[in-house]
């Protein structure tokens, strides 16, 4: 693969989220980005540097958590904090502190759990005083609890002004994190934008399902004529109605109006998931303006 | 001191010295295994001189030899697992995406490499002198020689393979099959006298055989060794050139 034209700007102090779905290019990107991998090739810079040729230069500007990383299984927590800190870092104790390892500082990192080892990662990320820090699949293979730990992590990192650039297949972790997503496939970026952005453009439409058995035409007519309403379908006593989102509450007050509102109904609300999907299927349709050709490299 | 732990290969020194005594394979393969066999195989065969052992006395002659078996666990058990194992979890490329300088690692390998086989042999030493007492240094420049080139060259070697091998299992096996053989046939298995002409051959040529002999016959006034030690500097200077290469970050 090769990275032509992927323009990537990540605004300073913004959380900026890397999507798309497996072997879209997102860790070759940042794998590239940190100069881990050589482009095959194009220009790149990063804070203005090559991140090939100008490495040395590069890297202590940039904290990164990598994916698929470890540490060594007998390295105590105070000892990682000492290993990786240069002159400039801040304060280990007090990271540690912040991102509640000040317990576990002696403990062995094969002993800390999967949230634990990522908040770990965040520290180590950060101690040096990064002017950009990189995170891929933070929480990959993370319980919804340690999901949230690290989430509450990073929005730490964005409330005190640091830049990220996080890549991630999790839509819920994008949408709950970032300022502004770029959706890639297949090395190419697709779209750009902030995720309600990308919502509206490529998943706009709204869903809503309930039970009616005997539904009257004249009901399932009025709600065909409401404003918004794409389609209804009816599938013997289950009704389905399409629509942009503010037909949620046109159908609900139609509902009401009607008499007793069906026990089951239910209402999906277009997420960043559905956006990607939309994009992904635009792509395959050739329906989507692809912006930019990303092609990875050598390790 | 202090200003040079700060530097990156300076703290790497010092976080893998202590990851070092707390891993087992290293506490087991090169600190006690080479104590325990000497202590069994130095009795065995008694402490008169024998002409089996060019007219030394066999406990001497396992000492001498026993050294090299220190230097031989460490390159070909130690250090291949080790880099393996970092390579196999990711621990290069978060050292590399960390900014550390490219020869850091390597330099970090190199110095704890031979900080560990120096402990080592000052333990085995510790212990062999009471039982069996130290054989009299006839020629202390080439063994300090040779150890010091088998040292680096053993040390650039498990380097190597640890670059190479692609997971901590694979290495492990790969570092046993080469180190017990070669400790069996040159340095701390029966001696020569009793091998049989075939397995002579084979253990001549061997890295081990090369370090044992350039140490051993120096220190016991058995011969300068030239052709070993010869030898051995040539594989030192290959394996380091080699190595120094793939340990970059």
């Amino acid at each position: 693969m090769v990275v032509d034209g992927l323009d990537l700007d990540v605004p300073a102090g913004e959380i900026v989220g890397l999507i798309g779905a497996n072997g879209a290019g997102k860790t070759t990107t940042v794998e590239c980005v940190q100069g881990l991998r050589r482009p095959d090739a194009g220009i790149l810079r990063v804070l203005g540097y090559d991140p090939v040729t100008q490495a040395g230069e590069l890297r202590p500007l940039i904290g990164s958590q990598l994916q698929d990383s470890a540490l060594p299984d007998r390295l105590r927590v105070v000892e990682a904090v000492g290993l990786f800190g240069t002159a400039r870092a801040r304060d280990g104790g007090e990271l540690l502190e912040q991102f509640g390892l000040a317990q576990r500082r002696r403990s062995a990192f094969g002993s800390l759990s999967g949230g634990e080892r990522q908040r770990l990662f965040l520290v180590l990320a950060l101690l040096n005083r990064p002017r950009l820090v990189i995170l891929d699949e933070l929480t990959q293979g993370l319980d919804p609890a340690a999901r949230r730990d690290v989430w509450a992590a990073v929005r730490q990192l964005h409330d005190e002004g640091t830049t990220v650039l996080l890549v991630t297949h999790e839509m819920d972790e994008a949408e709950a994190l970032c300022g502004r997503v770029v959706a890639m496939r297949a090395g190419r970026v697709l779209d750009a934008g902030a995720p309600a952005d990308l919502v509206d453009r490529h998943a706009g439409t709204a869903t809503i399902r309930f039970s009616m058995p005997d539904a009257p035409a004249l009901l399932l007519d009025q709600v065909r004529r409401l404003d918004g309403v794409h389609e209804v379908e009816r599938a013997g006593a289950r009704v389905t109605v399409r629509g942009t989102r503010p037909v949620i509450a046109h159908v609900g007050a139609a509902l009401v109006r009607w008499g007793p509102v069906p026990a089951d109904l239910s209402v999906h609300v277009p997420t960043l998931e559905d956006a990607l999907l939309g994009l992904l299927d635009g792509a395959d349709a050739g329906e989507v303006a692809e912006h930019g050709e990303l092609v990875g490299g050598r390790k | 001191m202090s200003t040079a732990m700060n530097t990156a290969a300076g703290r790497l020194i010092g976080a893998e010295l202590k990851l070092m005594t707390r891993d087992p394979l290293v506490l087991t393969f090169v600190f006690a295994f080479p104590i325990v066999t000497m202590l069994i195989i130095g009795g065995a065969f008694g402490t008169k001189p024998n002409s089996g052992f060019e007219g030394t006395n066999p406990a001497h002659w396992y000492v001498a030899s026993y050294l090299t078996v220190v230097i031989a666990a460490v390159g070909l058990v130690m250090l291949p697992v080790h880099l393996a194992s970092y390579r196999e979890r990711g621990v290069l490329r978060r050292f590399a995406a960390a900014g550390f300088p490219r020869w850091s690692f390597a330099v970090a390998q190199l110095v704890v490499g031979l900080i560990t086989i120096a402990v080592a042999c000052a333990l085995l030493l510790a212990v062999a002198a009471p039982v069996y007492g130290l054989p009299a240094l006839h020629d202390g420049w080439r063994v300090g020689m040779a150890l010091a080139f088998g040292a680096v060259g053993f040390v650039s070697l498990g380097v190597l393979l640890g670059t190479l091998l692609p997971s901590a299992r694979s290495a492990q096996a790969v570092g046993l099959l080469l180190f017990f053989p070669s400790f069996l046939l040159g340095a701390g298995g029966p001696p020569p006298h009793v091998m049989g002409s075939v397995v002579r051959h084979i253990a001549g040529p061997l890295p081990l055989t090369l370090l044992t002999n350039a140490v051993r016959g120096p220190w016991l006034g058995l011969g300068p060794a030239s052709g070993s030690l010869a030898g051995l500097v040539l594989l030192t200077v290959a394996c380091t050139a080699v190595a120094a290469r793939r340990a970059v970050l």
